[in-house]
């Protein structure tokens, strides 16, 4: 006869919670691998909603397709919490092996040691080089001379139109596309004749509270002047007084109530086109799924060139190195292999809206094809970046100090000049900051 | 003797005779309680103490949460801060946020304690529907607003559409979203306010309202010269804790305006977290805290002697 088990009921207490730790502590554990010679690796991005789909896609792909790496994705939530964990890991020394970031963002944390840089040599070995990239997509990556992002896209801002309704105003030549204009006075007066053919307004753009939204329809249109923001370390903001202001005066004459509503948040606008409403959305490419989910004849162009220059604001989903305190160089070695993988897989990103940066993939004959991605891709030679400082890019306070300087320009009809001053003191002010993650500005470029 | 001693031994739980043991007992019994008191010692030492010192600290240096920093600045910070005009500008946000919210918050919990105490059938359910929005989390009450507040969709503008009125930008308009943050703070938790008027009038004895009935006092009489008197502890109470409450402005006006930084609404405490959380700048969050530290020192000083001054008046 075996003995019954006879615990007393500190042993059993203590015998559960041991046993209760280590299931915990197992759930800490680096993922296990599949095979004995397969690595995990730790990778941050910040992609959600129907982007965060797409990825988690092209991640099943790489992972299917070979057995040396497996990729342990973590997503976070979009813009500051995102950017606050990252660089708290990276200070740490312990950050996961690749992250994304947005480019623009790169040019603050490089100097403090939170990201390390990229082997060029490693790269075009596997294929990944500046021939590969359009020009001002691989010269975003570069801060210090040292290459610190490789870019998987461009997302510009972007004109969605109603092709059924802006066929109605006849303003579409013999292939489909939008008709050309060339000057403020011709979109707006395109604008009014698609106006005509619309239930409700020609045009949709919300701003309302929302930085972001304002600076990428003033940027685009300021940089069209052949001009960019300056913003040099302990100076003074740069900036044509002129330029802004007519750039605002524009934005001010769309939101007239006629030709778009005046006041209108950002899902409120989205929402508008989607529902067939309205002629054009002036968005971001990452809205390309929720309307082809919606069901709308629309095609997509680049924001008109009305002021002479090209130019697209745009920003870029890229690959970092987080700073690890002691990489290991098996890991490293694996992780370039995942990023030129990311890149020739990036097919399935332009589904998502984006432009893919690799050009190998957005010069296919398939990409050709891929309408109506490759009616706007020209926009990736054209993109233009948030001027350079350690509180620009997505998701940082310098666009919420933007909008906060300008809604009452959009919103109420305030001074355009009165708001560009207001703005230029705030930057000042910024400007006058150190680097926080560089305070004795010991870094050089 | 030892009789007497084992007696007293079995009724304290005491076991010891001489005093060399009784000292034994006594450290023991000693480390009993600091073990009970540990895990609070412990916790409160951690969490509470060694932040607000290590916050001093911070303050006077360059910290970055980036890890870059972290050299000694002197009172660079405080400096800085004294002359910045956002902190001065979210200093008067927060301020002006406790005034817009803490009247209404008083009387309306009055005003709703008063009809529950005396006329309203159905007690438990006026009771439940007042504090009900009070359990509920601030991210739910903001998304509840955010909605109401739509300027396209929302309730509130079709309601003033309803009345032939035009539509406003409640949380976008620099001109109302301070109201309206405002308007979504009341609703919120103007029930533990009720909550606490309603207690405090039900202990009032009914002997007093009878009493003044036969002297043929009316009900508004009744509610001025026994109610509110006998409502003056609780209000000061409320009172304390709501301005405490409203100075703490952060979570339902940066969820409202989905974080976005609007001067108009910019808190201290959400200055305080953008310096250190968005711009990286721990030295300089840590050196904004421990201003308005001070200021809040000095208002309670110098009411607290306001207040004695009165009394000894």
């Amino acid at each position: 006869m075996t003995p019954p088990l006879d615990l007393s009921r500190r042993q059993f207490l203590a015998a559960s919670s041991l046993a209760a730790a280590t299931a915990l502590l197992a759930g800490c554990a680096p993922g296990t691998a599949t095979g004995s010679t397969t690595q995990t690796l730790q990778f941050w991005h910040l992609l959600s909603g129907g982007d965060g789909v797409t990825m988690s896609s092209l991640l099943d792909q790489v992972n299917q397709a070979q057995d040396a790496y497996r990729i342990r994705p973590t997503v976070l939530a979009w813009g500051t919490p995102y950017y606050t964990k990252l660089a708290m890991a990276g200070a740490g020394g312990r950050a996961p092996d690749v992250a994304i970031m947005h480019a623009t963002r790169v040019p603050g944390w490089a100097p403090g040691g939170l990201l390390d840089s990229w082997d060029l040599d490693r790269l075009a070995e596997l294929g990944v080089d500046e021939s590969t990239f359009p020009e001002p997509i691989w010269n975003k990556g570069i801060v210090g001379g040292q290459r610190f992002s490789i870019a998987l896209d461009a997302h510009p801002f972007v004109l969605m139109f109603n092709t059924d309704i802006c066929d109605a105003a006849d303003q579409l030549d013999s292939d489909g596309r939008l008709k050309e204009t060339s000057s403020p006075e011709e979109f707006l007066d395109q604008l009014r004749a698609v106006g005509g053919a619309s239930d409700g307004h020609a045009l949709s753009y919300g701003y309302l509270g929302d930085g972001a939204q304002m600076w990428r329809l003033f940027y685009g249109l300021y940089a069209q002047h052949g001009l960019a923001i300056d913003l040099p370390v302990g100076g003074r903001m740069g900036i044509d007084k002129d330029a802004a202001v007519e750039s605002l005066r524009f934005m001010q004459s769309l939101l007239d109530g006629e030709i778009a509503a005046a006041q209108n948040d950002y899902g409120s606008a989205v929402a508008e086109f989607a529902t067939g409403k309205s002629g054009m959305l002036m968005t971001g490419v990452w809205e390309l799924r929720t309307m082809q989910n919606a069901g709308i004849p629309f095609d997509a162009a680049m924001i008109p060139t009305i002021y002479g220059t090209p130019a697209v604001y745009a920003d870029s989903h890229s690959f970092v190195l987080p700073h690890q305190a002691n990489a290991d160089e098996g890991r490293r070695e694996l992780t370039y292999r995942f990023v030129a993988d990311m890149l020739k897989g990036s097919f399935g990103w332009a589904e998502a809206g984006h432009i893919p940066a690799y050009l190998p993939v957005t010069s296919s004959p398939e990409y050709a094809d891929l309408i109506p991605q490759a009616h706007y891709a020209e926009a990736a030679d054209h993109v233009v970046y948030d001027p350079e400082a350690w509180f620009t890019g997505s998701g940082s306070n310098f666009q919420g100090e933007f909008g906060a300087a300008v809604q009452g320009v959009l919103l109420s009809g305030d001074d355009p000049a009165a708001a560009v001053d207001r703005f230029e003191r705030r930057v000042n002010a910024l400007l006058a900051q150190p680097n926080p993650a560089d305070p004795e500005g010991t870094w050089k470029q | 003797m030892t009789t007497t001693a084992s007696t007293r031994a079995v009724v304290t739980g005491r076991k010891s005779t001489t005093p060399l043991r009784a000292a034994g007992v006594q450290r023991r019994e000693q480390l009993v309680s600091w073990t009970f008191l540990a895990p609070f010692l412990i916790t409160f030492a951690l969490f509470l103490i060694w932040p607000i010192v290590h916050g001093i600290y911070l303050s006077f240096t360059d910290q970055s949460l980036t890890g870059a920093g972290g050299g000694f600045v002197g009172f660079a910070n405080y400096a800085e801060a004294l002359v910045d005009p956002i902190m001065w500008q979210s200093m008067w946000n927060t301020v002006w946020f406790t005034l817009l919210s803490t009247v209404p918050l008083v009387a309306i919990a009055l005003l709703m304690a008063a009809l529950v105490d005396r006329g309203l059938p159905g007690q438990w359910l006026w009771r439940l529907s007042f504090f009900m929005p009070y359990l509920l989390a601030s991210t739910v009450i903001s998304q509840i607003w955010v909605w109401i507040f739509n300027p396209q969709i929302g309730a509130a503008n079709n309601i003033l559409g309803a009345l032939g009125l035009e539509p406003i930008a409640w949380l976008q308009n620099p001109d109302t979203n301070m109201l309206s943050i405002v308007i979504a703070t009341i609703w919120w938790t103007v029930g533990f306010n009720f909550l606490l008027y309603l207690a405090a009038m039900q202990n009032i004895p009914s002997q007093q309202y009878e009493a003044a009935s036969l002297d043929g006092a009316g009900a508004w009489r009744r509610f001025w010269s026994i109610t509110l008197p006998q409502l003056g502890p609780a209000t000061v109470l409320i009172l304390i804790l709501q301005i405490l409450a409203s100075l703490k402005l952060f979570d339902q006006a940066y969820q409202m305006l989905g974080g976005v930084a609007s001067d108009t609404t910019r808190s201290i405490v959400q200055y305080i977290y953008e310096a250190g959380f968005v711009n990286y700048r721990f030295g300089y969050s840590a050196a904004i805290s421990y201003v308005f530290f001070a200021i809040i020192v000095i208002v309670g000083v110098a009411q607290a002697l306001v207040t004695r001054r009165k009394k000894e008046l």
